[in-house]
């Protein structure tokens, strides 16, 4: 039995884990496919953001690219920690139901998938010295740590894509593994990617930065120390910057749906087109309004989310549809139903997600766009308190239900 | 009964073994995470002693050790978390898909704790001298309650991968009875003592540097005996921990680890002692190269031996005593409709069902012999030991530099056939199996005899001219 697309999909079936899965495979799909959009506006946001702040650098002559530069590094050092903790749900939920896909690419790239753990913390030390270094009249030396950080970032993705291109791969599995016949275990190959599909979310940094500065200037709308000036440049320049992004995303859509194979028939697909469209219309939108430089909301970003949304919809179709030829379907996933731990999942997301993340983001929201010491409204120290109490209960239940599941199988 | 075995392709790390790989990563994540959780409890307690006792100066203090945190357990710390993940994906996906599929809701859970606590680490030091204090007070207790949750949910995952100590979950196939197994509260308590001591020894390397010394005296203090409640409640934990292990953990901790682990777990666990009890003492004398050295110390000489020994207790198992370290599943477990792998094994072998082995290997003959067995032998030993003369657990060490064929077939078709040592796997290859990798073994002891002999020749000609 050898590994040829006559009993791919018979091994697609085996290596899938015998556990099954606890809830509906179209509960893990949806949720794989939305977390995933917000992990990628945020590596959007860290690549865009570094890559204008080092720009920034270079011009830090004028007072408004100084500020710039040094706000966006530590906009870079964030979005870095959030697209990480974001990443995670759309890992998980891809080893949920495509787990022969996604082991299989890592392993045959193993040394890679390791270096990727190194190289991002050396890219995100690196990013940090320049953050700590980076302040009013800095030396144009220090530039070093922020161009070691921003490759370092730009290899890591590149390298997610390569894993996640070579997934999608499984008739080419065992030549990797064993090219003429000689096993080789080392894992230290990358073996595909696919250039266009690399380049198009590389362009969609440009958009989503672009975006993202239109509101940081209306976020900062009603802080006297930000003045208009700064504000309008930055405005301005986010559109420019978007409308450069999204041409270029137009472009290397095209160029990724004409890498697609031919069974994939990128361009009958109505995806394709609602995306090509939106970005246009999206591009003619920003054009329009690109002399408005006092006009600001947050209404571009919300667009960009959108788009990254529809992006992830398109992501997904594609590799069902390169999966159909072997027969694999996420629905005949066996499913071993365990309500217990979903209802874990669904109440802390909605109890501690929104009570404590909500909390956190309002008191990050309303004290950065107050000057001096923020005074909690009374809305908020109920939210604060609530928070308190959800995490009281939460951990109350947690260890009476412990407790009684321990004593019942111990006894 | 399957055809197929759903073996993914090796990563064989030569010398280390990819179990190092995954243990260096473990560990490092270990160091970071359980700073970040001891640390955000250290905040929450100080931050009401500054409240209460209208103490501002000692947010100074949180604000310099909750930056240090940023850089230090939510770069290093967060980026290995997924780390772990990727470690484990390539050095035995089995066991991952396993915990996974066990567990998916679980972690999914954690990963909101997750999430906030990256929020919430940003808020808590930015925030500081930015909205009022009841109200940071508030943020910060939430966020240690937040942290702990994450432990909370871990050490369930972990626990399984020990044992589960009943059969229940073996027919129900429940996530609850998986992680609320029989050693769950006792290497809770173990760690969250671990976390404490920790954070104390890491506070230390700021500490040292507050100017205000009668600041400086308070938090040093406050450390130590925050560190020295930390040892004491884990040697209490330890001891039940012990208890709660499986009969194969207990006999690989007596019979199987190197012997310098426990009188090396000692000198540093009296050391930590020692620490804490002078730097209560004499807080001003606490200097920060040596918070820097203590923690280094706790990190390698008793983290990285602890970690690796917990990693080795559990063999031959990766996880819930069903997946056996090799990948292969050792047993049934109707509660999940799983089935054994072994009779497959035992009836086909490994070449005829391992969906990755090249066409070339299917068929042996005279030239590919050594091949085949290198292939079946790395995909069934690779794990734990190393092919190399070297590094962990070689296996000609282990067998003693063994040339004879005959011998080593014996061995693969005795105990280890019908799994007769509890901390190896059961692995019973069919005749021809066996004398391939049979053959494969005995030609790394001859290639390893030979390469001592050269280098004893060339030693002994560069002797004899004089060089």
């Amino acid at each position: 039995m050898e590994l040829n697309p006559h009993n791919i999909a018979a091994t697609l079936q085996v290596l899938r884990d015998p556990a099954g899965i606890p809830s509906h495979p179209a509960v893990f799909q949806v949720l794989m496919v939305l977390t995933w959009v917000f992990h990628i506006l945020f590596v959007n946001i860290a690549l865009g953001s570094a890559t204008l702040s080092l720009y920034g650098f270079t011009r830090r002559q004028e007072p408004q690219w100084e500020r710039l530069s040094i706000g966006m590094t530590k906009a870079a050092k964030v979005s870095v920690s959030m697209l990480i903790v974001l990443g995670v749900a759309p890992l998980l939920f891809t080893q949920v139901i495509y787990d022969p896909q996604w082991y299989a690419s890592n392993i045959l790239s193993a040394s890679w998938a390791i270096g990727f753990i190194f190289t991002l913390i050396l890219g995100y030390s690196s990013w940090f010295i320049f953050y700590f270094k980076n302040h009013q009249g800095a030396k144009p030396a220090i530039i070093v740590w922020g161009i070691v950080g921003l490759a370092m970032f730009v290899l890591d993705g590149f390298i997610m894509h390569a894993l996640s291109y070579q997934a999608l791969l499984p008739e080419q599995w065992m030549e990797w593994y064993a090219p003429d016949g000689q096993v080789d275990m080392s894992g230290s190959t990358i073996h595909a990617w696919q250039a266009g599909r690399f380049l198009f979310f590389m362009a969609m940094s440009i958009t989503v930065i672009g975006v993202f500065l239109k509101a940081y200037a209306h976020y900062y709308k009603v802080r006297e120390d930000y003045a208009a000036d700064y504000r309008n440049f930055v405005n301005l320049l986010g559109s420019k910057i978007a409308i450069v992004g999204l041409v270029l995303q137009l472009v290397t859509f095209v160029w990724w749906l004409l890498s697609l194979p031919e069974h994939l028939h990128g361009f009958a697909n109505p995806m394709s087109w609602i995306i090509m469209v939106f970005l246009a219309a999206f591009a003619l939108l920003l054009i329009k309004q690109a002399d408005q430089h006092h006009q600001t909301s947050y209404k571009p970003l919300f667009y960009a989310a959108i788009m990254a949304l529809l992006v992830a919809i398109f992501r997904e179709l594609i590799r069902i549809q390169y999966m159909l030829p072997y027969g694999y379907d996420i629905l005949d996933y066996k499913v071993m139903e365990d309500l217990p731990s979903t209802a874990l999942f669904f109440l802390t997301f909605v109890g501690v997600g929104g009570l404590v993340g909500g909390f956190f983001l309002t008191a990050i929201y309303k004290a950065g766009r107050t000057q001096g010491v923020y005074q909690a409204s009374k809305p908020v120290a109920k939210l604060a308190d609530s928070a308190v109490g959800v995490m009281i209960v939460w951990i109350a239940i947690f260890f009476l239900v412990g407790i009684w599941v321990w004593l019942k199988n111990a006894l | 009964m399957q055809e197929i075995l759903g073996l993914y392709p090796s990563w064989y790390v030569p010398t280390i073994g990819s179990a190092w790989v995954m243990g260096i990563i473990g560990t490092i994540h270990v160091l970071a995470s359980h700073t970040s959780v001891g640390a955000s409890w250290l905040f929450a307690l100080l931050e009401t002693k500054a409240v209460r006792e209208n103490k501002p100066e000692l947010m100074e203090y949180i604000k310099k050790y909750g930056v240090f945190l940023l850089v230090f357990s939510y770069i290093i710390g967060s980026i290995t978390g997924p780390g772990i993940w990727y470690a484990i994906t390539v050095a035995s996906p089995k066991g991952v898909g396993g915990l996974i599929h066990n567990f998916v809701w679980v972690w999914a859970a954690e990963w909101v704790y997750f999430t906030v606590e990256v929020i919430g680490v940003y808020a808590l030091v930015y925030l500081i001298g930015k909205i009022d204090p009841r109200t940071h007070l508030k943020l910060t207790w939430v966020f240690a309650l937040a942290s702990w949750a994450t432990m909370l949910l871990i050490v369930g995952i972990l626990s399984f991968m020990m044992w589960l100590g009943n059969e229940n979950w073996y027919q129900t196939g429940s996530t609850l009875d998986a992680f609320f197994n029989l050693n769950f509260f006792a290497h809770l308590g173990l760690r969250t003592a671990f976390m404490f001591a920790i954070a104390g020894a890491v506070g230390g390397i700021l500490a040292a540097t507050m100017k205000n010394e009668t600041v400086r005296t308070d938090i040093t203090r406050f450390l130590a005996k925050m560190g020295l409640a930390g040892v004491f409640l884990g040697m209490i934990m330890w001891m039940w921990y012990v208890q709660t292990l499986p009969e194969n953990a207990k006999i690989i901790m007596q019979t199987q680890l190197p012997g310098y682990i426990a009188p090396t777990l000692f000198a540093v666990l009296a050391a930590t002692i020692i620490y804490f009890a002078w730097s209560a003492w004499k807080p001003l004398q606490l200097k920060q190269g040596f918070a820097v050295a203590m923690t280094a110390v706790i990190a390698i000489a008793g983290l990285w031996p602890e970690e690796r020994s917990r990693e080795s207790i559990r063999k031959p198992y990766v996880a819930g005593q069903y997946i056996y370290s090799n990948q292969t599943i050792s047993r049934d477990v109707p509660g999940k409709q799983i089935e054994s792998n072994l009779p497959l094994i035992a009836e086909k072998g490994v070449l005829a069902t391992h969906p990755f082995v090249p066409e070339t290997l299917r068929t042996i003959t005279a030239t590919n012999r050594l091949q085949a067995g290198e292939f079946v032998a790395k995909v069934m030993c690779a794990n734990c030991h190393s092919m190399e003369a070297s590094g962990l657990r070689p296996m000609v060490k282990k067998l003693q530099g063994s040339t004879d064929v005959e011998q080593i077939k014996a061995y693969l078709g005795g105990a280890l056939y019908h799994g007769l040592i509890p901390y190896m796997p059961r692995i019973p290859l069919p005749e021809m199996e066996r004398q391939l990798v049979a053959e494969y073994l005995a030609s790394l002891s001859k290639h390893t005899m030979t390469l001592s002999q050269t280098q004893t020749h060339a030693s002994n000609t560069l002797v004899m001219k004089g060089d």
